[in-house]
Formats: structure tokens, sequence, C-alpha cells
């Protein structure tokens, strides 16, 4: 078949590379200047040192942390679940999987660099390639950023070459681009076996690694011995709180860009309906988690860690400790569980305020324990400057003009395994189905069935 | 090897504070303004701090002199990524200022909190400029820093003992702070010969150690005070 | 540009990969390295070295099969415009 004939029938999904509007140039502006408003700042905190951001003794860690440990707990929606979601076959997956590897590669990359942005030093870095320490839960951190970051991008290339070759085909420039990353697809039938089996090792190692980021991300506070961070704990709880914003990022990119692009012929209601399930679960096990670290640490009453419990409960975090509480449980459990709030505006909601929730968490974790020092000091106040804001802003400009970037070159939705998924997923479902049932069912049956 | 370490006699300290002021002279220790330090971005190698015991009206104020520990088993030298803090062979906790990159990682497992950053470029009044001590050398941005147990004394004392020919004797090599203290209740040697003075002190039974259930083995003793 | 710039760049593009993947790969072992000779913590190391080593040199290989298994199985048409 050629490439032009089968991507007829797709053409929406091509739309936002060979058509650009004048939106999308008022978007990148926009996005370019906050960038650059940022970048700005952030030449001045080189340039004086980092005593332009709220920082101080004892709360020596701040927003750059904390966004830090946000940002590259969203990129776990992407690899994570879209590993998941093709190893059980599900079949539903073929039009997200391609949004959810964009947005690890690019968020993952933005989380890697905020500890940069940290240091005080930023010109030595090249100390940890000359004379780093394994032993130090900070290289363990860039080992396995490294590794992920690699893994996922290959993740999401290999996936995307048959979609490459099809723009390709289709003559889109610039021509040369798709040539070159095409690496000579042709769809023959061995090659999708390479492909396929390739993918397939991938999917399966891509699972170990995300686990194991947030985990050691986790393991920065938990291998100290600070009231509040030493909890064995941590590692399962970032991680199940990673998975549960990036599904809700995942969910909020899927909205807009549906709207954006007009891709509602691919992006269902059903589609939405079972992610938001997803969340929904995640949401409950983030609460559970939530309770069980704080319950040992309450019934365990040791004096230096209840100064930081009740920093949180009732002190000067309290109003964001509840904040978070009802934005990453109450809220979305509440919408998320009733068949009529289940609907896009009510998960859209839903997944922002899980968004605000799962920063605040971060924000919980990395503050009070390092205001609380052991010994007889004043508790630490810790108030954000404007370069630390115009950061994390600049963060989430080069996210969505990442994003966009993307949706310029490449189809946010994979063009090739919708095709297939036209071609060959009903007659493998009703395949798979016939091996679950206890009795044999007649090719009849079937087609009786479906109709 | 000697291992050195601290005697702190909680009885005689008045917490006048002279130890600090004597440490931040000797060390060239940035001097912030007020708005800074009203930031928490004071720098002080040696603190002071204030512990409340006991309830209103029936409160007793404590004074604790309080330099870095130098723990001999410390959680800030295993977190740092390029070995920029260590436990050195004489059991001194060092900083490495041109290795350090600031990340600030030592400073958050530091169950002591003792270590302070440069949060700007170290700056001094015109005055005091031309007073720096030549023998510690200067912080740039974005380091952090903290007591050394004036390591630059133990070189000299090291130097003054070779140009005698004659080994290290007990009280060659004492910090600043324990020159300065005006009640002579900070004592300074080597732990490992059992005849000095802080050897001695650190047996008694008034000794204690600050957080000693964490197990850094800091080796910083102090001795509670007698009603 | 011409189909054989293309082809070189797709060369380069795996080769740099490679050297990437290895140049990591020295990384860690140069840190094994360093940790020895600090008398660091040696097991930590070691099981972050055993793990990565391989798994950079695996992602590495994934990409090097599928690019040469893609050139491998294309049907020999070369004036075909999706030959490369
Ligand atoms: S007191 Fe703190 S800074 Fe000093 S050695 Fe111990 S852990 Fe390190
Ligand atoms: S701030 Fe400097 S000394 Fe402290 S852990 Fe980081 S690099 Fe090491």
């Amino acid at each position: 078949m050629n490439g032009n004939e089968i991507a007829a029938k797709d053409d929406a999904l091509f739309r936002s590379i060979e058509y650009t509007g004048k939106n999308f140039y008022y978007a990148v502006g926009i996005f370019v200047t906050v960038i650059a408003f940022a970048a700005f700042l952030y030449l001045g905190q080189i340039i004086s040192g980092l005593g332009v951001t709220g920082m101080a003794q004892p709360v020596s860690w701040g927003f750059y942390i904390v966004n830090f440990v946000f940002f590259i707990g969203i990129s776990h929606a992407g690899t994570l679940i879209s590993a998941i979601l093709r190893l059980s076959k599900a079949e539903w997956r073929r039009p997200i999987t391609r949004m959810a590897e964009v947005i690890t590669a690019i968020v993952l990359a933005i989380g890697g660099l905020h500890p940069i942005l940290d240091l005080g030093q930023p010109g030595r870095i090249w100390h940890l390639a000359t004379s780093g320490r394994l032993q130090s839960p900070l290289l363990w951190d860039v080992t396995s950023i490294t590794a992920y970051f690699a893994a996922s991008t290959v993740y999401l290339f290999l996936p995307l070459i048959p979609d490459i070759a099809i723009l390709r085909d289709r003559g889109t420039k610039p021509r040369w681009l798709y040539q070159f990353l095409s690496w000579g697809w042709q769809g023959t039938p061995k090659q999708h076996k390479v492909l396929d089996r390739t993918i397939n090792i991938l999917m399966i190692g891509v699972i170990p690694i995300a686990v194991s980021v947030h985990t050691v991300i986790s393991y920065i506070f938990a291998m100290t011995v600070q009231p509040g961070w030493h909890s064995t704990i941590f590692g399962p709880y970032f991680v199940v709180g990673a998975i549960f914003s990036g599904i809700a990022a995942l969910l909020i990119v899927m909205i807009v860009f549906r709207r954006v692009y007009h891709l509602e012929n691919y992006l269902k209601e059903i589609h939405f309906s079972y992610l938001s399930i997803l969340l929904l679960i995640m949401s409950l096990l983030w609460f559970y988690f939530t309770f069980c670290e704080y319950l040992t640490t309450h019934y365990g009453n040791e004096p230096d860690e209840m100064r930081v419990f009740f920093y949180k409960f009732s002190g000067d975090f309290a109003p964001y400790f509840w904040a978070m509480i009802v934005c990453n449980f109450i809220i979305p459990v509440a919408i998320l569980s009733n068949k009529k709030t289940r609907k896009i505006k009510g998960i859209l909601f839903a997944s922002f305020t899980v968004l605000i929730g799962m920063w605040l968490e971060r924000l919980i974790i990395v503050v009070p324990s390092l205001a609380n020092p052991r010994l007889g000091y004043p508790t630490g106040i810790y108030i954000p400057s404007i370069t630390e804001w115009a950061l994390f802003a600049g963060g989430i400009a080069v996210f969505m003009l990442g994003f966009l970037l993307f949706a310029k070159f490449f189809p946010l939705i994979s063009v090739w395994e919708i095709q297939e998924g036209r071609a060959s997923s009903i007659k493998e479902v009703a395949h798979r189905l016939r091996s679950y049932l206890p009795d044999e069912l007649e090719e009849d049956d079937i087609k009786k069935a479906l109709h | 090897m000697p291992r050195w370490g601290m005697v702190i006699d909680l009885n005689t300290c008045t917490g006048c504070g002279e130890c600090a002021a004597a440490c931040k002279i000797e060390n060239n220790v940035a001097i912030v303004g007020p708005e800074e330090s009203d930031m928490g971005r004071t720098m002080l190698w040696m603190d002071m701090l204030t512990e409340y015991e006991g309830e209103y009206p029936d409160v007793k104020i404590r004074y604790i002199p309080r330099p870095c520990l130098h723990c001999d088993d410390p959680p800030c030298t295993r977190v740092c990524p390029v070995r920029a803090t260590y436990l050195n062979d004489e059991g001194i906790v060092a900083q490495i200022f041109p290795q350090c990159i600031g990340c600030r990682y030592c400073m958050a497992a530091c169950p002591y909190t003792v270590k302070s950053f440069n949060w700007y470029r170290p700056e001094w009044p015109d005055t005091m400029e031309s007073a720096l001590n030549p023998d510690v050398s200067a912080r740039p941005a974005g380091v952090v820093e903290k007591c050394t147990f004036c390591i630059h004394r133990l070189q000299k004392a090291k130097e003054q003992a070779a140009a005698e020919n004659r080994d290290l004797r007990d009280g060659d090599y004492i910090p600043a702070c324990a020159e300065a203290c005006p009640t002579k209740a900070i004592t300074f040697g080597d732990f490992e010969d059992p005849k000095t003075e802080v050897s001695r002190l650190r047996r008694t039974a008034r000794a204690f150690r600050l957080l000693e259930e964490l197990g850094t083995e800091p080796k910083v003793y102090y001795l509670y005070e007698v009603e | 540009m011409s189909s054989k710039t293309i082809k070189f760049l797709q060369y380069a593009s795996i080769a740099w990969i490679w050297i990437f993947v290895l140049s990591v790969d020295i990384w860690i072992i140069s840190l094994l390295i360093v940790a020895r000779r600090l008398h660091d913590a040696i097991n930590a190391s070691v099981g972050i070295g055993i793990i990565a080593i391989p798994l950079f040199l695996l992602i590495a290989s994934a990409l090097t099969y599928v690019f040469f298994g893609l050139q491998k199985h294309r049907e020999v048409d070369e004036t075909r415009h999706g030959s490369l």
C-alpha cells in the first residue's frame, strides 16, 4: 500500500503539521517571551549568586528542588503508562501512547536540568564528570535520569518511524528531515517484525527504569536522617505520586490538543473515561500511602518527627497540607467516582487540582523538614522570590513550546497504530476473547455478536 | 594519628558569645547585612544555641556554643557528589571550597544544621577588608562553608614543632574559639592520647554529646552544668 | 539534499549514539575507580555500575538493530522515493 492512500483517511492527524495558523505563532511568541524573561532572571542569579532566591538557612532547598521532583514526576505519565497499556494489550491505548511518550521526553529534560538551576556554582558541573562519587544519591539520580531519558526518547522514536515514513511519502516539508529520520522504512512485513520486536523489548525494559528513577529521587531525601524524610515508604510513595500527577498531566494535554487540533474523532469520551478511572485509582492509592506515612509518624510520637508533623498539620504549612488533601483526594474522588461528573469538563478540572495538589505535596515534603531543625534554632521561613517563580513559569513554558513544536513536525497520534487497529484489532480481540471463554465459539457467533 | 576533638563545659560557659566573634574574625567569615540576616542568612561557624528547658514559669535557659561537631561518621560527607567535604586522617571534617558545586545537599543532610552557604559573594566593611586573616582562603559565592577546627592553625603548629625539632604537644594547636573564651570553657586536643586534658574531661560523668542517638559520633563533647 | 548525504547523516547519527553511550559507560567506570581510591561505599557504586553499564549498551544496541534491520529488509528499488 502506498503511504498517500493509507493516510488519506487520517488527514486530520496531519493538519497540525501541514497547516500553520496564526494562533500557532501567537502561542510560540508568548512562550518564547516567558522563557526569555526566565532566562534573563536566571542570568541575574548566575551573576550575583543564589541570594536572589528566597532560600536561606535552614531552608536551603526551595522551588528548584520542589519543581525538580514535580517535573520528573510528571514525566512518569508517559512512558510508563504507554508501556503498561501496550503490555496489557489495551486496544484503547492507540491514540494515547504517542502523547504520553512526548510528555515524558520533554518534561524529563526540563526536570533533569532543574538541579543545575539550583547549583551555587553551575560552572563547576564538570566536577561530576571528573570526580563524581557514586555513593551520593545525587549521582544515582544523574545516572538513572540519563538512562530514563535515553530509553524514553528511543521508545518515543521507534514507534514514530512508520509515521515519519508516511510524512516522507506525502512529501511534507522539510523533506530531508523525514527522509533522514525514517530510516528507510517501507512497511515490509520483515521491517514490521524488526520494529515490533524491539518495541516489545524496550517496553518491558522501560518500566523498571521508570520506577527506579522516582525511587532514586525519593532517596535524596530518604537517605538522610532528617525527620520527615528518613522513611522507608518514600520510594513507592514517590512512584505512586509520580504516576498520579503524570496521568493528570496527560489528561490535560489530551483535552487541550483535542480541542486545538480537532481530534474528537480519535480521542473519544471513552478514552478519557478509562484514563480517569486510572486517575481515580491512583488517587485512592496515593491517599493510602499518605495515610500510612503520617499515621506511623504520629503513632511513633518521636519528638523531632512530631515537630515536622505538626508544622504540616496545624502549623505554618497547614493551609498547604489540607489544600493538598482536598486537591489530591477529595475533589478527584468526588468528581471521578460519579458517572455524571466523569465528563470531559469534570475530568479536566480534577486533573488540574491533582497537578496542583501533587505540586503542593512536593513542597510539603521538601520545605517543612528543612524548616524544623532538630537543635534549638528558630523555625525557618521560606518565601520564594520572583526569580524562582519566573523559572517555574519558564519551565512550564518550555514544556508547552516543546509540545507545540513536536506537534508541528510529527503527528500527535500514532497514525500507523490507528490504521493497524482498524485493519486487525477487531479480529485479534475476537480471537483473544475466544481464548478466554470456556467453550468454543464459532466464527458465526462472533459475527452475530458484532451485529 | 591524632583525632582532634573538643570539650565544652556548659557550667563555666556564660553564653557571652566571645567564641563566635573570635571565630568570625579568625576565619574571614562574611558579615551579612541586617536584611539578609533577618532572612536567615547569617554566617556563623560557631553559633550560640539557646535551649529552653521546662515549662513556664520554671524555664531554664541554656546556652550551647555549637561549632561543627566533626562527626566521626558524618552524614554530610557521605552525600556530597564531588567530595568537596570529607573526613580527613586526623578526624577533621574539611571543606574544599574550589571543589564545591554548591548543591547544598550536605546542608540538608547535617542533622545539626551547622553549615552556611555563600548566598552572595562574601563582603566585609572596608575597614575590615585589610584585616582579613591571610591564612584562611577566601570563598567565592555559591559554596558551602563551616567550622574547620581552624585547620590552618594545625598546619602552623606542625610547622612550628618541626622547626623546633619536636613532636606536637598538647596545647600547641588550639582553635580561635577555645583561645578566646574568657572563662576557659572550651578545651581542645587529641582524643587518641589518653593523657590529654580533653581525653580526661570527655570520660567524666558530666560528658554528653548532641543527638548521640543518631550514631554520628560527634567529636565535640559537652559537660552538663552542675546545680 | 541528496540521498547520499542523508545516508551519511544516518550512519553518523548511529555512530553518535554509540559515542554517547560509550562515554557514559566510561564515565561510570571511571567513577567506580574514583570510589575505590577514596574508599567510598563501594557496594553502592558497583551496584549502580552493574545495572547502568549494560543498560546503556542495550539501548544503543536496540537502535542499531532497528536501523540495520530496516535497511536490510527494504525492497530493493532505489528509484522509489521511499527508499531512504
Ligand atoms: S556536625 Fe554536621 S557538618 Fe559537622 S561533621 Fe557532623 S554532619 Fe558534618
Ligand atoms: S554543597 Fe558543596 S560540599 Fe556540600 S554536598 Fe554540595 S558539593 Fe558537596
